[in-house]
């Protein structure tokens, strides 16, 4: 009988150190070592998002133990033994600053920002933990909006513009009759290396294509 | 780096997957119904009914500490998870937003691995059997925790670990042989009812063992079955004999029209799936729910949840199945499958890219130019033939939509970039499944029972680039039951097998390899290094082909480090052992290795500041060993060491003090990169090494290197950053890889928190140094000054918000595009999508106008020919003035 009895003692022992933590709404040791890390998650600002509950986690140390948060915002992390933690909110759309939360052994609470560089810094942050969302995460980039200037300063549309008003517009510009002159004499010397006429060009497609080809091929093995 | 808003999914997919199932149930109370899973993988989630696709999903932590142990779906989803402590949530099942939560240890942390769980009346009841002794019950509230009296203790002298729960009776077989007693007590009524009953009068059976085992799913009635012969229905305490049909068949118990109905599911060899259902009252056959499927193949179906409602006269079900290749199917009564989901996927193991085949018509071109022999008209006709065929398919692409993505069998050829591939991955249970990698759809699988697929290999042995011989790729694994080699062979365009098809080999596997050598049908042989150090090479006619290869086999537990060299001695393949190195010393262990990936190496050298060249130290048989292990003064103490493979000369090594090691290694070119946590500082680094062989060149210049040609031990560049993330944060790593490695290269590491990161190399650079140091580096073209912390922007996410729970790994594979590498991140989730790191500069830019650029061409040469017309016009007046 002896042992049954003792195993009796041990639940009844387990019973009330449930019913206790019913009531105290868990904040104390539980008895092996265990604390509890809690908080809340302050929704993101913009409230398009419909259950944001659902998308948000609580990691602890990177998903050693993970925490779900409920409808209001708060969450609970149970079971946690002593040491020290980085508490993240994990969002896929807004960025929330880690909090690193120590838990001495005597059960004492100490939460404080995460500084990967400068370690041994303390800048203490309150505890239970308020988890505000710092700005929506940017992973796009902007596409550049049309323009009216982008479109005159395009190297193809300058090309085009800017020889018609060479052309058209700078020789009435100029009145002055002496460059009159020599522009008559540049496009007269302009017409030697003119253009050819289109009726030229296919002619000397069609018909002279055969001389112009051996000359070419002449050409070819003179290179080699 | 990053992609515009407009291009997503344009390059990437993802598909979420929550695991095998462990318990199902349907959500029958919310507006849209659904199938409420909990998972093997620790995942509660909830899948709509129509389509399987995930509504929403909650993943709970991968240790024994996110382990579910109940599902419960009422009006609302209960859980039980954790291994005491043990955690009870309460989740809305519409939303799947947390409801309550309240968390229980049990004192006897010995025994509560025999916990049982289940819900009676709207209270959590825990059972805790204590063999040969009592049976304690505890009912909790469900929803605060409180206890409603106290833990009763039922005595039962009877109760042994072969016992069976079928809620809220449990039952055992108990007394000596022959005179067994089969008894069973429900556990939740307050006065001890027990029934017992010899096992005979149940059993007429001559030979039994009394081996009890459950139901499968939901059963409404408590039952259980007895050796796998018969159902024995708890009733009035009383028991209640049913035949079974199969051996192997899946049995549950569901509510039907006429009271309840035993269903079972098993595959019969020869006729398949098959399905039947008998009232258990009556033992008539329900007949509309009955399913003989030749062709569906579902290996060992298990019933899962069972929902029967009334349409007319008939029965309309939705059952579950679920079967021992980890896929899920939703069938409705008469066994049309309504959806399938490919769960073993959230357990990928292997991957490999498998180029593609060249389409029919680029085939028939690069055959023209084989053939030789035949008259000139014979080739010119070819010629013509060729020709016209091209502008067919030109006609036909210039018909078809361009948008859409084609993904049936015939469109399964290589692209112009090549990045159309199909993916080959092999899953723990066995599954090998075949991707394509634009769409994700799955185009083939294979389920191999047999294969265990711890420390699997895949090689590709021959690619799709040699018609007429298809692709042929190859797969090393164990056997499940000997422990010998197991390999696969297969068309990983098809999925049919071929070669060795499957073939057990009559040894334990070593290691495994390629031979550097085709033989003359351009396969690549395989060779097998077996447990006593004899080789085996299939197929055997490559023997001959063994030369100058070089095997390393590195223990992970003792950190011992073999290396064989491998020799064809005229009649056979021979393997030697030539070095041996203990990287173990202290107590270490090695906790990854990475051997350098096989790819090209752009430049020999870096071009410094003072126009010198430091070159690199080139070394392809280079592999990286991370041990860990204690040490006297520094607690733990992680080691990194680079080992020739081919000769066992230690090159290079690393120590890091306080610290611990992750299995995230990264090698390529003289490129190394590890992470470790930190202990002193309570955070992530990462430390990278770069290899030089100094400023003069070691051999001639365009010589391949040779191990065994020098001894000298290269200059490293090192440095450490920190990763600013919690510890454990890193999942993944792997660098991008492309075809000719001119591009930069980027490392790409998974973080818990559900991104992947895309980080330059240029940041990652061991000769970044602190400005004004004057050391190493400072001051040169591309290299940064240094900082502690890696920057870490959203603008590097890859995979913006789609996030990835527990990726497990990461591959890179090039495209046939040098800017591209194509990413695939396995894990609960698998996503894929391709990078470039050095922008797409081989490429036109998406968004590239065409019709501005046609417009302006046009627009020039009328403007020119009308200005031309104008001005003889213009001189034309002139000159008559």
């Amino acid at each position: 009988m002896k042992p049954i009895s003792f195993t009796s003692i041990l639940v009844i022992v387990c019973v009330f150190a449930n019913v206790s933590n019913a009531i105290n709404s868990v904040e104390e040791d539980i008895g092996s070592g265990r604390y509890v890390i809690e908080g809340r998650v302050v929704p993101p600002e913009e409230q398009e998002q419909s259950n944001w509950q659902i998308q948000t986690r609580i990691h602890v140390n990177g998903g050693e133990y993970i925490g779900f948060i409920k409808e209001d915002g708060s969450f609970a992390i149970h079971n946690v033994p002593t040491g020290s933690y980085v508490v993240e909110v994990v969002n896929p759309d807004y960025m929330y600053d880690p909090v690193r939360v120590e838990i001495n052994s005597k059960g004492k609470y100490r939460a404080r920002r995460v500084n990967y560089i400068q370690t041994s810094q303390v800048i203490q942050v309150p505890y239970p933990l308020r988890m505000k969302a710092l700005s929506r995460f940017r992973y796009f980039q902007i596409r550049e909006q049309w323009r009216m200037t982008d479109f005159l300063f395009n190297p193809m549309v300058i090309m085009m513009i800017l020889p018609l008003l060479l052309i058209m517009v700078l020789p009435k510009m100029m009145n002055d009759p002496e460059t009159k002159e020599d522009l008559k004499q540049i496009t007269n010397l302009a017409k030697m290396s003119e253009m050819p006429e289109m009726s030229e060009v296919f002619t000397n497609l069609f018909g002279g294509g055969t001389t112009t080809k051996a000359s070419k091929a002449k050409q070819i093995k003179k290179r080699q | 780096m990053c992609i515009y808003e407009d291009q997503i999914g344009k390059f990437d997919w993802r598909q979420t997957y929550v695991g095998r199932i462990k318990f199902s149930q349907f959500d029958t109370v919310s507006t849209a119904r659904k199938l409420i899973v909990a998972t093997e993988e620790n995942v509660l989630a909830a899948l709509h009914l129509k389509t399987g696709e995930v509504v929403w999903r909650h993943v709970f932590e991968s240790a024994s500490t996110g382990n579910i142990q109940l599902l419960h779906v009422s009006d609302k989803v209960v859980t039980v998870t954790g291994s005491n402590p043990y955690l009870v949530r309460g989740w809305d099942s519409t939303t799947g937003i947390l409801l309550w939560e309240w968390s229980l240890t049990l004192q006897d942390d010995d025994r509560a691995d025999f916990s049982e769980w289940w819900v009676h009346q709207g209270l959590l009841v825990h059972m805790l059997p204590v063999f040969n002794s009592h049976i304690e019950v505890t009912m909790y509230n469900l929803l605060t925790g409180q206890n409603r009296g106290s833990t009763s203790k039922l005595p039962a002298a009877w109760v042994n670990d072969g016992c069976v729960l079928s809620p809220p009776y449990y039952s055992c077989v108990s007394g000596n042989m022959g005179a067994q007693r089969l008894l069973s007590i429900d556990v939740t009524s307050s006065k001890v009812q027990l029934i017992s009953q010899p096992l005979f009068d149940y059993l007429s059976l001559d030979v039994f063992e009394g081996t009890l085992k459950p139901l499968d799913g939901n059963s409404v009635l408590p039952a259980f079955i007895i050796d796998d012969k018969k159902i024995v229905i708890v009733k009035d305490n009383n028991f209640e004999a049913l035949n079974i049909a199969e051996m192997s068949a899946s049995v549950t118990i569901v509510e039907g029209l006429n009271g309840p109905m035993v269903l079972q599911a098993w595959t019969d060899d020869n006729q398949g799936f098959k399905l039947s259902a008998h009232s258990v009252s009556t033992g008539k056959e329900v007949s509309e729910i009955k399913c003989s499927d030749p062709a569906l193949r579902i290996p060992e179906p298990e019933l899962g949840a069972v929902l029967c409602t009334k349409t007319g006269n008939d029965h309309a079900c939705r059952i579950v199945v679920n079967g021992a290749d980890d896929a899920i199917h939703l069938m409705q009564q008469g066994g049309r499958v309504m959806w399938s989901r490919e769960e073993s996927l959230a357990n990928v193991v292997a991957v490999e890219f498998v180029d593609l085949p060249v389409s029919e018509t680029d085939a028939a071109i690069e055959s023209e130019f084989d053939q030789k022999e035949g008259s000139i008209w014979a080739g010119s006709v070819r010629r013509l033939h060729s020709q016209y065929q091209q502008l067919q398919t030109l006609l036909a692409s210039l018909q078809s939509d361009r948008d859409v993505v084609h993904s049936s069998t015939e469109d399964l050829v290589r692209d112009y970039f090549n990045l159309h591939k199909i993916i080959v991955l092999v899953t723990e249970v066995g599954k090998i499944i075949g991707i394509d990698n634009l769409s994700g759809e799955i185009l083939w699988h294979h389920f191999e029972g047999a294969l265990d697929t711890e420390a699997v290999a895949i090689f590709t042995r021959r690619t799709a680039r040699h018609p007429p011989y298809d692709a042929y790729l190859s797969i090393v694994g164990k056997h499940q039951e000997s422990g010998n080699g197991l390999i696969i062979s297969l068309n990983p365009i098809t999925g049919e097998l071929v070669g060795e098809r499957v073939l057990q080999v009559d040894g334990r596997v070593l290691q495994c390899a390629l031979l550097h050598q085709p033989d003359e049908e351009k396969l690549h042989g395989l060779v097998l290094l077996y447990d006593d150090e004899s080789v085996q090479v299939f197929p055997v006619s490559s023997e001959h082909l063994v030369d100058d290869m070089y095997l390393y086999v590195a223990e992970a537990e003792s950190a011992k480090v073999q290396g064989y060299a491998l020799k064809y001695n005229g009649r056979t393949a021979i393997a030697q052992k030539i070095w041996s190195l203990d990287l173990g010393s202290g107590g270490h262990r090695i906790a990854v290795s990475a051997s350098r990936a096989a790819q090209r190496t752009h430049s020999p050298g870096r071009a410094l500041s003072d126009r010198s060249v430091l070159y690199k130290y080139n070394n392809p048989n280079l592999v990286l060993f991370i041990t860990e292990g204690p040490d006297p003064v520094h607690k733990d103490v992680v080691r990194a060491v680079a080992v020739d493979g081919a000769s066992g000369a230690v090159v290079s090594g690393a120590v890091h003090r306080r610290a611990r090691a992750t299995p995230l290694a990264v090698h390529a070119d003289n490129c190394i990169a590890y992470v470790y946590l930190s202990d002193k500082y309570r955070r992530v680094e990462i430390a990278t090494m770069e290899l030089y062989e100094g400023k003069e060149r070691w051999g001639t210049p365009g010589a391949p290197f040779s191990s065994f040609s020098s001894a000298r031990a290269p200059a490293a560049a090192r440095q450490a950053y920190i990763v600013p993330a919690a510890a454990r944060a890193p999942r993944a790593a792997a660098l991008t890889v492309t075809e000719r490695s001119l591009t930069d290269r980027h490392l790409l590491l998974a973080l818990s928190n559900g991104a992947i990161m895309e980080i330059p190399w240029a940041f990652l650079d061991p000769r970044r140094a602190p400005a004004g140091g004057g050391q190493m580096g400072v001051g040169e073209e591309g290299v940064l000054p240094y900082l502690p912390e890696l920057p870490l922007p959203a603008e590097a996410v890859l995979n913006y918000n789609r996030s990835l729970h527990r990726v497990r790994s990461l591959h890179t594979h090039p495209a046939g595009i040098e800017s591209t590498s194509l990413v695939l991140a396995t894990g609960l989730d698998m996503y894929y999508t391709r990078v470039a790191p050095s922008k797409t500069f081989d490429l036109l830019k998406e968004d590239f106008d065409y019709h501005l650029i046609s417009i302006v061409l046009v627009a020039l040469v009328v403007a020119t020919y009308s200005t031309k017309y104008f001005a003889s016009r213009k001189m034309l007046k002139m000159a008559w003035k």
